[in-house]
């Protein structure tokens, strides 16, 4: 009878328990995918591009094996990524039995990629007989993961947090030690959603602010502070407040609207070095967004110019900068210019070894 | 010493600027101003539907048409379809037919609201007969003939913009401006021989549906001369003007900040009919072996072009260094020998008529009959003012620019093609890059058509706009620029009086 109870028991929690589980892998799932965390594997869609291409290789009539690659990626692409596709396309030959040689008596397979507006080309070339064999495989752009970037070479650490293709408009971190996520503030479509991000770049938890009369602008910013169980978010002609713990509660009010105002860079942002205490101020020449970015930090009584300075470079324009409850770090947002995402950073003062 | 004294304030202060929020770095944006742009265009339409596909004169009415009308998405700089007046879209399998949902509450500047049957009458104008655009409760359907994967491509550039026709003709938009007044080139008082320059002020539209724009007016001045734009721009006049391909150098040279287009101008021969075969076929290739496209674009264009060997270019299609155009005189010599004495080329001179106007692609016709003249072949250069004459309806070679205006290389192409005089078009089933790729090289193996040079748009931009930010293929996004002293008055600059007495326009210095 007692396990009979049990299966009861069982029987009764069990499918609600179970059904709730997996909603809520579902909901985690939903969310996960409408952004990218930094260590997934997002080659997928380029080993199946690599694999297509094989194949429309391996169909070519004729076709005499061994063949010697030739690889010629995008001038525009940075090493590391021409890198990464010379593997994956070798990889895709070698699956689809193509038998490559480094023998310079054997035919030349040239395979180039080229990235247009919205598709990244891939075109094979090879000679057999008389006639020139071409194929060519495309991917959309947009499918295609960010290339990695290389880490600047200074003592100052830098760590990719966090990346979203919509606006993302300010972030912060948690006061409370005991969390170590960050709040984001999302823009897509002329709505603003607050998310809390876990450590492990994961969305926790997305709360739509849903501001009612919020005038549409080309120059969306705002600032988002954290307090207790919630925070306020200062937009342009709105005050939010909002809790993480009712979400359904979200107050704004109207605000003086400064979007047009012509106002002036608040002061520079400061870190305090975690070795001697020393203040560094962290600098940004005023200057047009460029594909690179780069931060100053000099410490106090240094001119911009010193060897003093540390730098720390950015794929593109830092749209803010936030300070950390660690006095030694400050949270950067960047809108990367080469993939279009939007990120936050996290940079940290460390004592040089 | 003194660091070790103040060193219980770093974490104080550092505390501080953590409850103050966040910094930002930037200089904000700022609002207001008169944003003053020259065109060299001596007008522009203003209805797309009138556009001629790929000229020079629609792709300057499309830079002002940007500022007026939305489109139903927009490409971004990362390949990525952006939501504008749609604000989801979906297709079948076989992307014959597309669904697209309409943005809500969307007005045009009148105030008046935007439905999906003025987008849907809009569109079909646009589009043409081989799609069928019908209006639904929220959006539009749109189904195509054949197989469009393309379809965004095409609605996010060209003439497929958003608009309603109005009882007079005229047409309104949901844009960032609107039109303010217009003003047509005139005589000048003081000097009737000297014309005042047509002029379109446009007003920002406080309710644009993506925001008001930065600036508070946008005043486009048309047919300004080349030489008077660079003028302009240096003395304060002009903001944002364009800067022909040969003045490039002397423009950087001068110090003014340069931006130039991806390659969005082929300039090409294309052979009329009425040459018989299959001397016609030995004529075009004698043409194509003696053209020097390197010294064109190096040196008559002081390398603000690139020789082309394709149609379509390599930042459209990604494939077009598989073509190639050597140059072989010793073997056009020997084709041209062997032409019957009677062949036009041969024992007549072949009229090249240079459709376009200006200097440039007159010094790019010369330069064509000199290649020419170099294997043996006879051409008489006739210009644009003779366009009306016999000589141009007779000639038998036509210099001509055609400027992409498409995002989508089929469409690129499939226009190209229904400007051959057969009207060859496009098949149906060609809508993959490789069978693209075989199309455009039997284009290209017919020699109808030979490319000479690619050539990209070059902007001069003074230091006080900010944040122009435009597209590879010629969007100049001017919403979002902003003016950094918004307030100062450029018409009133110093050196006007000086430029209207000592450049006083003349009539025949129009390009």
């Amino acid at each position: 009878m007692q396990s009979s109870a049990a299966t009861f028991r069982q029987n009764r929690w069990g499918r609600p328990v179970f059904l709730a589980a997996l909603m809520l892998i579902c909901v985690w799932t939903a969310c996960s995918s409408s952004s990218f965390f930094v260590f997934a594997d997002n080659d997928t869609p380029l080993r199946e591009t690599a694999r297509k291409l094989a194949e429309r290789i391996a169909a070519i009539p004729g076709l005499r094996e061994p063949l010697r690659l030739e690889w010629h990626p995008d001038e525009k692409w940075p090493e590391g990524e021409g890198a990464r596709w010379a593997e994956i396309l070798r990889d895709a030959f070698d699956r689809r039995a193509l038998q490559l040689s480094d023998d310079a008596a054997v035919p030349v397979l040239a395979v180039y990629a080229a990235e247009t507006q919205t598709q990244v080309v891939l075109t094979a070339k090879t000679h057999i007989g008389e006639r020139d064999e071409i194929r060519i495989i495309t991917i959309p752009r947009s499918s295609l993961p960010p290339a990695e970037l290389p880490v600047a070479p200074v003592r100052l650490e830098r760590e990719l947090l966090y990346e979203n293709p919509d606006r993302i408009l300010d972030a912060t971190s948690f006061p409370d030690a005991s969390d170590i996520g960050l709040a984001v503030l999302l823009y897509k479509n002329f709505e603003v959603t607050a998310i809390h991000v876990d450590a492990k770049g994961g969305i926790k938890q997305a709360l739509p602010l849903n501001v009612a009369g919020l005038k549409p602008t080309r120059d969306p910013h705002a600032d988002l502070t954290l307090h207790g169980t919630g925070g306020s978010v200062q937009l342009w002609g709105k005050q939010c407040d909002f809790s993480w713990e009712s979400p359904g509660d979200v107050k704004c009010r109207p605000e003086k609207l400064n979007a047009s105002s012509n106002s002036t860079s608040p002061d520079d942002a400061v870190l305090v070095s975690p070795c001697d205490e020393t203040n560094w101020t962290i600098t940004q020449p005023d200057s047009e967004p460029t594909v690179r970015a780069v931060l100053r930090l000099v410490p106090d009584g240094a001119t911009q110019g010193s060897s003093a300075t540390l730098t720390s470079e950015f794929p593109g324009p830092v749209l803010n900068i936030n300070p950390e409850p660690n006095p030694s770090g400050a949270l950067i947002v960047v809108r990367n210019l080469h993939t279009g995402n939007y990120e936050v950073h996290k940079i940290t003062l460390a004592c040089a070894d | 010493m003194r660091s070790t004294k103040l060193r219980w304030l770093a974490p104080i202060s550092a505390a501080l600027a953590f409850l103050a929020g966040s910094f930002s770095l930037s200089a904000a944006p700022r609002y207001g101003g008169t944003l003053h742009v020259q065109l060299r265009a001596s007008g522009v339409l203003l209805d797309p539907r009138e556009w001629t596909a790929a000229s020079l004169s629609a792709a300057e009415s499309q830079k002002v048409a940007s500022l007026l009308y939305d489109r139903l998405i927009s490409l971004d700089d990362y390949g990525k379809f952006q939501p504008a007046l749609a604000t989801e879209w979906t297709h079948d399998s076989a992307a014959k037919n597309w669904q697209f949902k309409l943005r809500a509450g969307v007005r045009f500047s009148d105030g008046s609201p935007l439905t999906p049957a003025h987008a849907a009458a809009a569109l079909q104008a646009t589009l043409g007969n081989n799609f069928e655009v019908s209006a639904t409760d929220t959006g539009l359907n749109i189904h195509a003939i054949h197989p469009v994967p393309d379809l965004l491509e095409q609605l996010a550039s060209g003439r497929n913009f958003i608009f309603r026709v109005q009882t007079d003709g005229t047409l309104l938009g949901t844009g960032p401006f609107f039109v303010a007044e217009s003003v047509a080139a005139a005589p000048l008082e003081a000097n009737p021989l000297a014309i005042k320059p047509a002029r379109i002020k446009l007003q920002a539209n406080e309710n644009c549906w993506a925001g008001r724009p930065f600036v508070d007016f946008v005043e486009v001045t048309l047919g300004e001369p080349a030489l008077r734009q660079l003028y302009d721009l240096q003395i304060g006049k002009a903001d944002i003007a364009e800067i022909a391909p040969d003045l490039v150098r002397k423009a950087r040279q001068e110090g003014i900040r340069t931006w130039s287009s991806a390659p969005l101008i082929l300039v090409a021969l294309r052979f009329d009919d009425g040459l018989t075969a299959p001397a016609a076929d030995q004529l075009r290739e004698a043409f194509g072996l003696a053209m020097d496209r390197d010294t064109m674009a190096n040196v008559l264009l002081q390398r603000q072009a690139q020789p082309a060997a394709a149609l379509l270019p390599h930042w459209l299609t990604g494939y077009a260094f598989l073509f190639e155009s050597p140059m072989n005189l010793e073997r056009a010599r020997e084709l041209r020998a062997s032409l019957p004495s009677g062949e036009a080329g041969a024992g007549q001179a072949l009229r090249l008529h240079v459709e376009p106007s200006g200097d440039l692609f007159k010094l790019l016709g010369e330069r064509v009959a000199v290649n020419a003249r170099q294997a043996n072949l006879m051409v008489q250069v006739t210009g644009p003012g003779n366009a009306s004459s016999a000589s141009a309806s007779a000639a038998g070679l036509r210099l001509f620019a055609w400027r992409y205006d498409s995002l989508s290389p089929r469409a690129n192409l499939e226009a190209m093609l229904r400007q051959m005089p057969d009207g060859t078009e496009l098949p149906a089933n060609a809508s993959d890059s490789e069978q693209l790729f075989a199309q455009e090289r039997r284009m290209l193996e017919e020699r109808r058509i030979l490319p000479l040079v690619v050539l990209p748009e070059y902007v001069g931009i003074r230091s006080s706009v900010r944040n122009w930010n435009a597209s590879a293929w010629g969007d100049w996004r001017l919403a979002d620029v902003w003016l950094e002293s918004p307030d100062r008055d450029h018409s009133k600059s110093a050196g006007e009086a000086q430029t209207q007495n000592s450049m006083a326009h003349n009539p025949g210095a129009k390009p």
